[in-house]
């Protein structure tokens, strides 16, 4: 039996336009247009895809806080849309890192408040919150008796993984678990995450746009793009998919008014552009075939040129997980890599 | 593992009283406050006339102490609307919303049990922080007019429930972060009689007042502030109109709530 089975979800949104002072008007958004995957026990599988590509409103059903139109959802074996409460005992849920804790308690009587709130009491519940604070590092940070107002980003995410494990349960369902954490830290909360799927066989599903972060830590992964799931498979077997194909990595300044990604797609028509800010400059990058590297150095730099701007860096390198990603989804949405 | 009933109880209680222990200043500002609600409006109210005309205009014996006990009473009654009405609101803003949410238990059982202790601790302390005052005015008699007082809160408190958890059900659905009972509160208060009778409320907002548990709650609180010998038949009777108004508003709020959770997953509100 797989650890989590999705077949065939469907959602529609409706948002609202507003329209003068009192009319509006109710916009229908396809959030998942069929989504299907299955994720195996035990292993960390990971959810990519650019920003309103579906990742969150499939953790979402997956989760029981949204219902689908149609399709089905199952954790161990549990329907989560017929018996939503039997699939809440079996997962810890992190959902926003940032938020979802009382600012002015302390850790530990935050993980207290969650834990009475899943039936733990006495003892149990004490010794849980021990090894939940000891395994994310937070009793060596000194969370554990510090305000929560005062937590750094990086120790809020720990307090958050800390709560999802809290009861512990065989499956852990993380949306976006390391953004915007400083290295140091996402490295903490991946190599955990890896060792609870190895040493304790937890299944760990993530969501993550971080392609360094996919590679580096998930047994499988699947692609989504506009509701639709575009590829799944270890890395290694994604990254086989573009074999033969070359990633190329410029690093670029321009004026600020230039839309960087607008001028490269113009002058190479049918690349696939991935854009993002750093902190030396922007970084672009394409998929392109071994042949090409010449004539693309060329075009980007003149199209450049003419906007003002210029290559300061060029890089070429064997396919990454991140351009299997640019292929498929035409590298839209693609944030922060960080280490 | 899934909670029982006491379990919610006992995490609400938790988290307010560790949020007590972590604001202390928290305690001043609940003990201050009947105290200065009570002097703004015997300050007003002297203004109009001697405090003679005023126990006359309002009928009741003491008014100092039935002003102290008139605003724990305020305070206390619709400090449940606050609670669990605002309840949502407040999670949705904390961030902790999807998280309650994914305990396992039901979502009507969440919304109504998880804000009570803080509701039913925050009566206690604005009654109590009226204790001394009524007290120094009229020594044991006085703090037995508070423990009345005491009782009647906690069984206005039954309707107010009800009502409060469709406003909570509602917020939940329609995605809203409008404090909806912001305007409920102030209307209570402006037609339960605290600071004038009810008579001299147009029809209109003497029929609302009827429907109003506050209402009751105030009756009840002036006779107790008014009483020399002890009478048990008003009191009945004010406690009987409360729990007809349980009854009503309890009834409408289990019928309503029936299909929050399935609602509230279509609408995607969390």
């Amino acid at each position: 039996m797989a650890a989590i089975s999705v077949r065939n979800l469907v959602k529609t949104y409706y948002t609202t336009e507003r329209r003068g002072f009192l009319k509006r008007r109710k916009i229908p958004v396809r959030a998942l247009r069929g989504v299907s995957f299955e994720v195996r026990r035990g292993e960390v599988f990971g959810l990519l895809g650019p920003n309103g590509a579906g990742k969150t409103t499939t953790i979402k059903i997956i989760t029981t806080l949204l219902l689908p139109d149609s399709g089905k959802a199952e954790v161990l074996g549990v329907d989560v849309i017929r018996d939503p409460v039997r699939a809440r005992e079996v997962m810890g849920v992190t959902l926003s890192v940032e938020r979802g804790f009382f600012w002015k308690l302390t850790g530990r009587e935050n993980l207290k408040y969650f834990g009475i709130l899943r039936g733990m009491r006495g003892e149990e519940l004490e010794k849980r919150i021990d090894k939940v604070l000891e395994l994310t590092g937070l009793r060596d940070l000194g969370g554990e008796h510090k305000l929560f107002e005062e937590y750094s980003l990086g120790m809020k995410a720990r307090l958050a993984l800390a709560r999802a494990m809290l009861h512990d349960p065989p499956l852990l369902i993380l949306d976006e678990p390391t953004l915007g954490l400083d290295p140091h830290s996402a490295r903490t909360i991946r190599s955990l995450l890896v060792r609870l799927a190895r040493e304790e066989g937890k299944t760990v599903l993530i969501t993550t746009h971080n392609m360094f972060e996919a590679d580096l830590m998930c047994d499988r992964v699947a692609i989504i793009n506009k509701g639709v799931i575009v590829a799944v498979g270890t890395p290694a077997e994604l990254k086989a998919r573009i074999a033969g194909r070359l990633g190329m990595e410029f690093l670029v300044r321009a004026p600020p008014a230039v839309d960087v990604r607008s001028v490269i797609q113009r002058a190479l028509s049918k690349a696939e552009v991935s854009v993002e800010p750093t902190q030396e400059g922007l970084r672009v990058r394409l998929v392109i075939r071994p042949e090409e590297e010449e004539k693309t150095l060329e075009r980007v730099t003149e199209a450049l040129a003419a906007v003002g701007g210029r290559v300061r860096q060029v890089r070429v390198q064997e396919p990454t997980l991140e351009d299997v990603f640019i292929a498929l989804t035409g590298g839209g949405g693609v944030e922060a890599v960080t280490g | 593992m899934r909670p029982s009933p006491a379990d919610i109880l006992r995490a609400g209680f938790f988290s307010t009283m560790m949020w007590l222990k972590n604001n202390r200043w928290m305690f001043f500002t609940v003990f201050i406050w009947p105290y200065l609600l009570a002097g703004g409006m015997l300050l007003i109210g002297t203004a109009f006339g001697s405090l003679e005309t005023f126990s006359q205009n309002v009928g009741v014996a003491n008014p100092v102490v039935y002003m102290i006990a008139a605003s724990g009473v305020v305070m206390s009654s619709l400090i449940i609307v606050d609670d669990v009405a605002n309840f949502v609101v407040y999670a949705r803003w904390v961030g902790t919303l999807p998280y309650l949410l994914l305990t396992p238990a039901s979502y009507p059982l969440l919304l109504l049990l998880l804000p009570l202790p803080d509701a039913f601790l925050g009566s206690m302390s604005g009654l109590l922080a009226a204790l001394p005052g009524a007290v120094a005015v009229e020594g044991v008699m006085g703090a037995a007019r508070i423990g009345l007082i005491l009782l009647f809160v906690y069984l206005g408190m039954l309707p107010l429930v009800g009502l409060s958890v469709i406003i909570a059900s509602a917020t939940l659905i329609v995605k809203t972060d409008e404090n909806i009972a912001s305007f409920l509160t102030p209307l209570m208060t402006l037609v339960s009689g605290v600071f004038y009778p009810i008579t001299i409320l147009p029809p209109v907002l003497q029929a609302l007042a009827g429907v109003i548990p506050v209402t009751y709650v105030v009756q009840a609180a002036k006779l107790a502030a008014s009483f020399t010998t002890p009478e048990v038949a008003p009191f009945l009777l004010a406690a009987g109109s409360l729990t007809a108004l349980a009854l009503g508003y309890n009834g409408a709020a289990a019928v309503f709530i029936r299909g929050v959770e399935k609602a509230v997953k279509r609408s995607g509100a969390v």
